[in-house]
């Protein structure tokens, strides 16, 4: 009787699960092979062979975002060894939503207002320590050895890549488990570093495989920062496809897509040496090769947070406060560290631009819902081997070169009809919200109490009122945040925006990059303030809608 | 060689766990507490490894072969640890797994030790096994042995048989007191389970406190 009643019920939802892969798979594997079709042009490739720039280009690429994916894993697993587990780790799992929230743009943006020769830095040297009366004529802002480039990498990944450890410390029966593996060590004499590289980050590593090899594809290939703060001549081999891509010539644009596979190449080839590096059976004999270093504390440990926390956060502060006041300097001569006056002019004009404001945030606002409420009918109604099967796909935006991305992207939308249209653009930006808002609202909806769903329908209610009463009002937090992850991602999007809007949108993001990197800093800032803004307030809205539901006090008298 | 516990009082978010605890447990004896869930057994156990998380207040004297060991970190008092759970690292063999207890020096040494200890857990041929093929009761022996190899001058026990199966409880009980008993160490073990007292003379049984007047 059992048996014919599940079949039932699984060939009930087979349907809607189909069609829903179908409407996220057919756009996936559309953009993927548009991308494969552009890439077999041999004349393109021997035409980007032929061109001087590839080779300096690639070393570039190379350089930049090896570096920053190095630096950025090397002090995420510092600051975790040094605070995990402990009271220091909750006060830096705290700190990482403000840090996150600011968007790479923008935190390019407010790094130039910094780092620029005529930028808060020298100012707060000059002239005391450099002799400095004028701005000095050195390449700060977008310095040929990309060093600044990186440096903006490394401070947007270290606080994305402890977000994602988190994910797994917070499990609470591997946070359990870990914790005694790390007292059990302790008890063998092990100093608690050591015991943390031993013990630990080799058991936390390989789960973080997927947001590293994220870490090091962008870092490879970013054009929005590398066109703020990277190296101009040569520029990264991102930013060199990129610049072909919108040639109006399609033979250039063929050699766009060319430079866009050999960055997905560069992908592949580095993951690969980095996943031998890692295997290596030197480590093993590292682990237990018994030295238990240098034991400093000589008292019981007093919880306190690594001291690499405390820079990184200034720098975040710095370069938001040095945005809000590039926004709003007037007059400003050099070694002054405070502007003569201050000019709302930058706010004026982005004001008066309503219209760019409005388009990113109903794109923003439609995107995320979309992906949001196909996130909770997939995860409600498709079996877990598809999800499991979806989720490999889900990730090739994320792992393959944006440039490659959009120029697929484009294809498919110029053969759907919705090339510089809106449908267009809100496909492009719900298929980049997807995988963060399936990421984020995943575990907490497939770690759901089936029991609960049991008991309901034990009291006579159908699947519709179990949802809508019970499942999704107890996971409300977790759906409210995942929609500000989409929206938050949403906003950032620039490549997308530009390429498959075909120029005729502009939002916050696209404006803030154009105005920047074109000389009008005071319009760009204002503007990269505002795509911080955004965001932050809708992580707010969702903090507040997500809240837990307060019951009032025990009534007096009662039990 | 003796281990000395006397608890003035330990106190968890000012809430009163344990009050006016003296246990004295001489070499090679084991000596059980016995107490409900939530009595503060395992927090006892913590205080004399060193592992009380922050929240928790501790006021009392633990010494170790006539050396106050309270006030170090756990890495300096030599105290070994039994969990519950086997906890053998999932990234190690079982033969790295025992080798990164086995205390620095010679490598040759090192390995003979590991290789010895394998031939005393009757698993010679375990040594480049994955922990997670063992059998429950193969991983509970490599974990106590594993405590053992670090040389402990005591070993803390917070209910190291509860998972086991009624047979192996036997007969891992049986090994863990026969270690305990030739290495001449003191051992403090904590559980709900009457059946693990070892020693009817070593036994402290725990009712929760009263809260403070």
């Amino acid at each position: 009787m059992a048996a014919p009643l599940r079949q039932l019920s699984r060939s009930q939802a087979a349907w809607p699960a189909w069609l829903l892969g179908l409407l996220v798979v057919l756009p996936l594997v559309w953009v993927s092979w548009a991308a494969v079709a552009q890439g077999l042009d041999v004349s393109a490739w021997r035409s980007l062979f032929d061109d001087p720039q590839w080779v300096p280009a690639m070393l570039l690429s190379l350089w930049t975002g090896l570096l920053s994916t190095a630096l950025a894993a090397g002090l995420a697993a510092w600051l975790l060894a040094g605070s995990f587990p402990g009271p220091a780790w909750n006060r830096l799992l705290r700190l990482l939503s403000p840090m996150l929230a600011v968007p790479h743009a923008s935190f390019a943006i407010g790094l130039l207002f910094l780092i620029a020769p005529s930028g808060w830095l020298l100012r707060l040297l000059s002239p005391w320590a450099t002799g400095l009366q004028e701005p000095p004529p050195w390449p700060t802002s977008q310095d040929p050895w990309g060093l600044g480039l990186v440096l903006v990498l490394v401070a947007k990944e270290v606080p994305f890549l402890l977000w994602t450890a988190a994910g797994q410390l917070q499990r609470p029966e591997l946070a359990r488990r870990w914790a005694q593996e790390l007292q059990l060590a302790a008890s063998m004499g092990y100093s608690s570093r050591q015991a943390w590289w031993r013990v630990l980050w080799p058991q936390l590593w390989p789960r973080m495989w997927g947001p590293l090899l994220a870490v090091l594809a962008y870092g490879l290939t970013v054009v929005d920062m590398a066109l703020l703060v990277g190296p101009a001549s040569p520029p990264t081999l991102s930013v060199l496809a990129w610049t072909w891509l919108n040639d109006a010539d399609p033979a250039w644009q063929r050699q766009g897509v060319a430079a866009a596979w050999l960055l997905a190449l560069m992908i592949a080839v580095t993951a690969a040496l980095l996943w031998k590096l890692a295997g290596l059976v030197r480590w093993r004999h590292h682990w237990s090769a018994g030295d238990r270093g240098v034991l400093r504390q000589t008292t019981l440990a007093a919880g306190r947070m690594p001291a690499a926390a405390y820079p990184l956060l200034g720098l975040y502060l710095a370069v938001m406060l040095a945005l809000l006041l590039g926004s709003m300097a007037g007059v400003w001569p050099f070694p002054d560290l405070w502007p003569h006056s201050f000019s709302l002019e930058a706010w004026g004009s982005v004001l008066a631009s309503v219209g760019t404001v409005w388009t990113s945030l109903l794109l923003a606002f439609g995107a995320s819902l979309s992906a949001l409420l196909w996130s909770l009918a997939w995860l409600e109604w498709a079996p877990r081997a598809w999800d499991d099967a979806l989720r490999r796909l889900l990730y090739l935006p994320l792992l393959l070169p944006s440039v490659l991305w959009v120029a697929g992207l484009h294809s498919l939308t110029l053969h759907w009809g919705m090339d510089a249209h809106w449908s267009g653009l809100w496909l492009a930006h719900a298929l980049a919200c997807l995988p963060y808002v399936l990421l984020t609202l995943g575990p907490a909806y497939l770690g759901f109490d089936a029991r609960n769903a049991q008991l309901v329908a034990s009291l006579g209610h159908g699947r519709w009122t179990m949802l809508a009463r019970v499942k999704w009002p107890l996971l409300k937090a977790s759906i409210a945040s995942s929609f500000a992850v989409g929206f938050a991602v949403s906003v950032a999007q620039y490549l997308p925006t530009l390429y498959v809007g075909g120029g005729r949108f502009s939002t916050v993001t696209t404006e803030a990059v154009a105005l920047a990197s074109g000389g009008q800093r005071a319009i760009g800032a204002a503007y990269a303030w505002l795509q911080w803004l955004l965001p932050v307030l809708v992580f707010a809205l969702a903090a507040w809608a997500g809240r837990p539901r307060r019951f009032r006090r025990r009534v007096r008298g009662m039990v | 060689m003796s281990l000395e516990l006397r608890v003035n009082h330990l106190r968890v978010g000012g809430r009163p766990l344990l009050r006016d605890l003296s246990i004295l447990v001489p070499a090679g004896a084991v000596h059980t507490v016995m107490g409900a869930s939530g009595s503060g057994k395992s927090s006892l156990l913590a205080a004399v490894a060193g592992t009380l998380e922050p929240g928790f207040d501790f006021d009392g004297q633990i010494t170790l072969d006539g050396r106050r060991i309270d006030a170090l970190p756990t890495q300096a008092r030599q105290v070994g640890l039994l969990f519950q759970e086997d906890l053998l690292f999932a990234h190690m063999t079982v033969r790295e797994n025992l080798l990164f207890a086995v205390p620095p020096g010679p490598r040759a040494g090192r390995e003979a030790r590991v290789a010895q200890a394998l031939v005393d857990l009757e698993l010679p041929g375990y040594a480049h096994a994955d922990p997670a093929t063992l059998s429950g009761g193969q991983r509970s022996r490599v974990a106590l042995m594993r405590a053992l190899l670090a040389q402990p001058r005591a070993l803390l026990l917070d209910e190291p048989f509860s998972r086991l199966d009624a047979e192996l409880r036997v007969r891992m009980r049986a090994l863990v007191f026969q270690q305990v008993r030739e290495r001449g160490i003191p051992a403090l073990l904590v559980t709900h389970d009457e059946n693990d007292i070892a020693d009817a003379r070593q036994l402290t049984p725990l009712t929760p406190a009263e809260p403070d007047a």
